[in-house]
């Protein structure tokens, strides 16, 4: 099937056609400042396999898509360095900056109302949660997988096992998107208050199209190789 | 419930009509919905099987007449929702199994209601009523926060567990908050609560 973004393309056209892919770019290790340099270039450059790299542009950026067994060729090693990223940008940079946003926004000293910290706490919550969720990814499933792409098999553990447990996380942010949005007495006109919310609603997008690729691009991979590992045997 | 989660998969061989249902998919508002293009009927058992779709949106004649029956009992999908996806006429015999029928005609409202009336169960009836508290449902919440169990509410309110329950579900419904840590901020900016009496509970 043709896909929306090859080779070929430049890979500034890949953020000026689809702005979120600059997160996905940035994940691969692609710093910026690549000129007019096409994707199979900047791949080259920085030592990133080209053909995963565009697996995953392809999988986000196309609506839909199709359900097709075309893993042969992905490098489950670049797909599981990228997720990993994915945790430390949630976990050291994005989480934080809303955790600091957030305090900054519902604070409301003159009131004598503690609210930067109840939300502190709440937010502190939904942290701990995310990073025991992630942990277990990064030191169970991710280490699994690149055994598994040295053709080792642990029969110990599969890929099911994981697909079975990986629950969502989102639900406690939700919570925070709709409090803040339906509940919490703004006064006036709040600039912090607006930009948090902001971040949250493009976090809890991020954070979800991260399962996404984890569940049908990443689960289905490992699967493919399960399968032959398990026939060659 | 409100913007839930609905994954819907479309098995169908044109492109054309299979973006097409996408996009119009996309249009209807009020669902949240994840949909997943099927081309073959390798990928659409694969999927099924793996994926728990809650719709499927299938030409009848996508890949040979499916018995839709079949296929659930197969994949091991006994409640998933079928649509028969219908360019032209066809005989009413081979749309057995399916849940109801989709024209390529159809307008994206036709569309809306069709998935609402699939995904609709008893306990959306009520979904109409204003989305305020009662004062039993503020009652639960100042429980809630006070860290009081289900059995423990039920003791102090006079109510059985199961009205407890209930009532916490029609309150995460309303409010559409459901971590026991969120409605203590609810309650606290909302002013259902002291804040002293928080701080002495949760420590802050």
């Amino acid at each position: 099937m043709q896909h929306k973004f090859s080779a070929n393309h430049k890979m500034s056209d890949l953020i000026n056609e689809n702005h979120s892919l600059l997160l996905v770019i940035s994940r691969f290790g692609v710093h910026l400042g690549f000129g007019n340099k096409t994707v199979y270039e900047v791949c080259e450059t920085n030592g990133i396999d080209c053909t995963t790299f565009l697996a995953v542009v392809n999988f986000l950026s196309e609506e839909a898509f199709e359900v097709d067994n075309a893993y042969e060729n992905i490098s489950i090693n670049t797909v599981v360095d990228y997720l990993k990223n994915a945790h430390t940008y949630f976990l050291d940079f994005k989480l934080p900056a809303i955790r600091n946003k957030l305090i900054e926004a519902v604070n409301q000293p003159e009131q004598n109302l503690p609210y930067g910290l109840i939300f502190m706490k709440f937010f502190d919550e939904y942290v701990v949660e995310v990073q025991k969720h992630m942990y277990y990814e990064n030191s169970t499933v991710f280490k699994y997988a690149k055994q598994l792409a040295k053709g080792q098999i642990d029969t110990k553990y599969s890929i099911a096992i994981f697909r079975k447990r990986h629950n969502e996380i989102d639900s406690k942010l939700e919570d925070l998107k709709n409090i803040l949005i339906k509940y919490y007495p703004d006064k006036g006109s709040n600039h912090l208050l607006t930009e948090v919310l902001f971040d949250i609603l493009s976090c809890e997008i991020d954070i979800m199209s991260h399962n996404k690729v984890e569940d049908y691009f990443f689960i289905p991979a490992i699967e493919a190789i399960e399968r032959k590992l398990k026939a060659a045997k | 419930m409100e913007n839930e989660l609905l994954k819907i998969a479309i098995a169908e061989t044109s492109v054309i009509i299979r973006s097409g249902i996408t996009v119009a998919l996309k249009r209807i508002t009020g669902f949240r919905i994840q949909p997943f293009e099927i081309t073959s009927n390798e990928s659409l058992n694969s999927y099924l099987r793996t994926h728990n779709p809650d719709i499927l949106i299938i030409n009848p004649s996508f890949w040979g007449y499916y018995d839709i029956s079949k296929l659930k009992t197969e994949t091991q999908q006994p409640s998933l929702k079928c649509l028969a996806l219908l360019h032209s006429a066809i005989d009413e015999s081979l749309l057995k199994g399916y849940n109801d029928t989709i024209s390529i005609y159809d307008s994206v409202e036709q569309l809306n209601e069709k998935l609402e009336k699939l995904i609709s169960s008893p306990s959306n009836e009520n979904s109409d009523e204003n989305n305020t508290l009662s004062i039993r449902e503020k009652e639960i919440i100042t429980c809630v926060i006070k860290g009081l169990t289900n059995k423990e509410i039920a003791k102090e309110l006079f109510l059985s567990s199961h009205t407890v329950i209930s009532h916490r579900r029609n309150i995460a419904k309303k409010l559409e908050i459901h971590s026991t840590a969120g409605l203590t901020i609810y309650a606290i900016v909302n002013k259902l609560v002291e804040i002293d009496e928080i701080k002495k509970n949760m420590l802050i």
